[in-house]
């Protein structure tokens, strides 16, 4: 039945399935493993106690849009004004719509690098609009080629989305990149839908850049972030959308239809995130440091051939050398190896060679999902 | 030539229902008697509860339609008051009332050409169908009927041949309840038309006397019927953004499925905090009502003083006056100098009414005396 299902619903399916074993260890969601410091916990009490029936505007409360000017302008170098350039969301997720249905509409193109996060194609399906993929190669390290995104504008083109680190592939797009990239959306008069949310997890002295931040970037970009993965915050939800001012009004007007508004609460446990003690980012960078060279080289050691993880919170690798495909191997690894991982047939369809493993796993348990992992294969291998 | 920025501002400019204006949800100043909920108290147990889940690790993602005890528990209060058979997979918990108006136009929306709409009802509605509209009709509503659509309308609406409704009881402009009479004809109606309904029951906890008579409880709705509305209201969440909706499982997979592509879940924080002052409700609401029930009729025996007519409404949180056009746009100044703001009927699409937010404090009266002077 999972191999039948695509996209989302796939990933779904096996998180359900994976709940029913007990022993299970879990290397395929983007949650980390880590609670939330308890300082952001200690800012939500405060809130609950002082704030709690405070009124919360569509655009989000005043102070934690100031603290993401600041946060925007201290790591991406993007100006933006508080007032009339932000908007708080309801995590990444929220800003990732907002972002497709404020720019797209119906008939719309949308360049998408592949493979990518699923939930952009399924915006683009809410909105109407036409995805047309750019594939990337793990030989490469899933680099976005400047003359292939060129290659891919038509005359429907409206917007070009750049995820970096992006997810699955854990590609970074480089300066040198970047510019060209805006360059081509500026001579075909094309919006920028940029997603930094792993913009705090680069790797082996990689930088991540901004589109926003270069020139000729901002007026066309709408830039996404999010607490969850950099705070670990996932069921918090709380993001928000950088942009210039007349764009960012049609947003604002999206996010009031929508849902109206961010949990006040989630908002004042963002500021303190933001304004208070950033030692648990370092902390969990360099935690994943550690573990994405275990997964990397367990990976050597299983003969799994990869595109080196410049960013992100995850490895994508290439298993074509089972036979199988990615379901069939994600589902084979869980059933007798109660691991998962996340096929990637979930991300696109031309990518069933690949499986994305994440890395927010204890140390120990991760050895341990590894070498579960490389029994399976290895049985894999004796049946072939 | 026109650039691809200018072509989609000007897009969102020309749409007319996304552009709507909204009442806030939640009060902005001591003085703002606009907004859908006045200021509640947060019980400290509903903090404990809260922090003790955040404390223990519920800070990351769950489960899309929300936490399983939290949707047992609303299934069950609605099973409870409402005579209704939900189970927790009939439910989704959204990230406020707007959520729960966007995922069901929207989704639901998709298995039918055409929806409609009350001539006056909340803005959310229009704002939710703005953001991806299809082909809108609007039911005529009459102010002797509290501007409820009458079932004579609905008749009419069904009989042109649109077959998705969209309707409020009570009427978040003026409080009006349909009566179990009326609930029961627009039921019958709408299983002999083989249609479906978005049924907005926010209000129907602060109705008082007669008992509240919900759509999806008559025979043959439950598969027909969307009811939406705040979890726990009245209980100082309105800031956290907490609602369902609950609906037949083939309904709810599309509306989870759009919920998971736009926020994966609702926040932990506000969801454990809901749960807990769930277990508070059967014994502070009724008390919160009642309070609210003397205020509501303090404020109607000012109203005649000056002869300023009040809608008739069941639900006790709000009252709306019916003003000619001079005198609504003398009581908007005066209120205005005074500091009060209030919500216009206009933005819900009546444009002679006043809608005032009914306060525990004395903050609608001392509102409503302005007017007296």
């Amino acid at each position: 039945m999972t191999q039948k299902k695509q996209g989302t619903n796939l990933l779904y399916s096996m998180m359900a399935e994976a709940r029913q074993y007990s022993d299970v260890i879990v290397l395929g969601r983007g949650d980390p493993d880590f609670d939330t410091p308890p300082h952001i916990v200690a800012a939500a009490k405060d809130a609950m106690v002082q704030h709690a029936a405070e009124n919360v505007p569509p655009e989000g409360i005043a102070p934690l849009r100031q603290a993401i000017a600041a946060r925007v302008k201290r790591v991406n170098n993007i100006d933006v004004d508080p007032e009339t350039e932000i908007v708080v969301t309801n995590g990444g997720q929220e800003a990732l719509f907002l972002m497709v249905v404020a720019v797209l509409g119906a008939g719309d193109e949308l360049i998408v690098p592949e493979p990518n996060y699923n939930t952009y194609v399924d915006s683009l399906k809410f909105a109407r609009g036409v995805k047309v993929g750019v594939t990337t190669h793990y030989e490469t390290n899933f680099r976005v080629f400047p003359d292939e995104i060129r290659a891919a504008v038509t005359a429907k083109t409206r917007a070009l989305l750049l995820v970096s680190p992006n997810n699955p592939t854990a590609g970074v797009i480089p300066a040198e990149d970047m510019r060209a990239l805006i360059q081509i959306a500026h001579d075909h008069d094309l919006m920028i839908i940029a997603d930094d949310i792993y913009d705090q997890f680069v790797y082996d002295d990689v930088q991540h850049v901004s589109s926003a931040s270069l020139p000729g970037g901002k007026e066309r970009t709408l830039t996404l972030n999010a607490l969850s993965k950099s705070y670990s915050m996932t069921g918090w939800r709380l993001g928000w959308i950088v942009g210039a001012a007349d764009v960012m009004a049609r947003v604002k007007a999206l996010k009031a239809a929508i849902n109206g508004g961010t949990s006040v609460i989630a908002q004042y446990a963002g500021l303190a995130a933001l304004t208070g003690d950033q030692a648990p980012v370092t902390m969990m960078h360099d935690a994943y440091k550690r573990r994405r060279r275990i997964v990397l080289d367990a990976l050597d050691a299983m003969g799994i051939r990869y595109g080196v993880p410049q960013g992100g919170q995850f490895v994508f690798a290439d298993i074509s050398f089972t036979g199988l495909d990615s379901a069939t191997f994600a589902q084979t690894v869980l059933q007798e190896q109660h691991v998962l991982i996340y096929p990637g047939a979930a991300f696109d369809s031309v990518r069933a060679q690949y499986i994305r493993i994440t890395f927010l796993q204890p140390e120990e348990k991760l050895r341990e999902g590894l070498e579960r992992m490389k029994v399976a294969v290895q049985k894999m291998m004796a049946n072939r | 030539m026109p650039t691809t920025k200018s072509t989609l501002l000007q897009h969102h400019h020309d749409n007319v229902l996304l552009n709507v204006p909204l009442p806030a949800p939640m009060m902005r100043t001591p003085h703002d008697l606009s907004a859908d909920e006045g200021l509640f108290p947060l019980d400290e147990h509903v903090i404990e509860g809260a922090v003790t889940a955040l404390e223990s690790g519920q800070t990351h993602y769950v489960d899309v339609p929300g936490i399983a005890p939290l949707r047992e528990q609303i299934a069950a209060d609605l099973n409870a008051t409402q005579h209704s058979s939900y189970q927790k997979t009939n439910i989704v918990v959204t990230a406020g009332v707007q959520e729960s108006r966007f995922l069901t136009i929207q989704m639901i929306g998709e298995r039918f050409e055409r929806i409609a709409i009350p001539a006056v009802i909340h803005p959310g509605a229009l704002k939710a169908l703005g953001v991806r509209p299809m082909p809108l009709d609007r039911i005529p509503v009459e102010a002797a009927n509290g501007y409820l659509p009458t079932v004579e309308a609905i008749r009419a609406t069904l009989e042109s041949g649109t077959r998705f409704l969209y309707l409020e009881s009570p009427s978040r402009l003026t409080g009006r309840a349909y009566s179990a009479d009326e609930v029961r004809a627009i039921a019958a109606l709408i299983v002999a038309h083989d249609a479906a309904v978005v049924w907005d029951q926010g209000l129907s906890v602060w109705t008082m006397g007669d008992a509240y008579t919900a759509l999806s409880a008559q025979p043959d709705m439950a598969a027909r019927t969307a009811a939406i509305g705040e979890v726990v209201p009245g209980m100082g969440l309105a800031s956290w953004f907490i609602s369902y909706i609950a609906a037949p499982e083939d309904w709810i997979t599309p509306m989870q499925s759009q919920k998971q592509i736009m926020a994966i879940c609702t926040s932990t924080a506000s969801q454990y905090a809901a749960l807990e002052a769930g277990k508070l409700f059967a014994q502070t609401h009724p008390f919160n009502a009642a309070r609210l029930k003397a205020s509501r009729m303090t404020l109607i025996g000012l109203a005649a003083r000056t002869n300023l007519d009040v809608i008739d409404g069941q639900a006790v949180n709000v009252l709306a006056l019916r003003l000619s056009p001079d005198a609504k746009a003398r009581s908007l100044a005066t209120l205005t100098d005074a500091g009060y703001t209030v919500a216009d009927g206009a933005d819900f699409g009546a444009s002679d009414t006043l809608r005032i937010t009914v306060t525990a404090e004395a903050t609608a009266g001392h509102a409503l005396s302005r007017l007296l002077v």
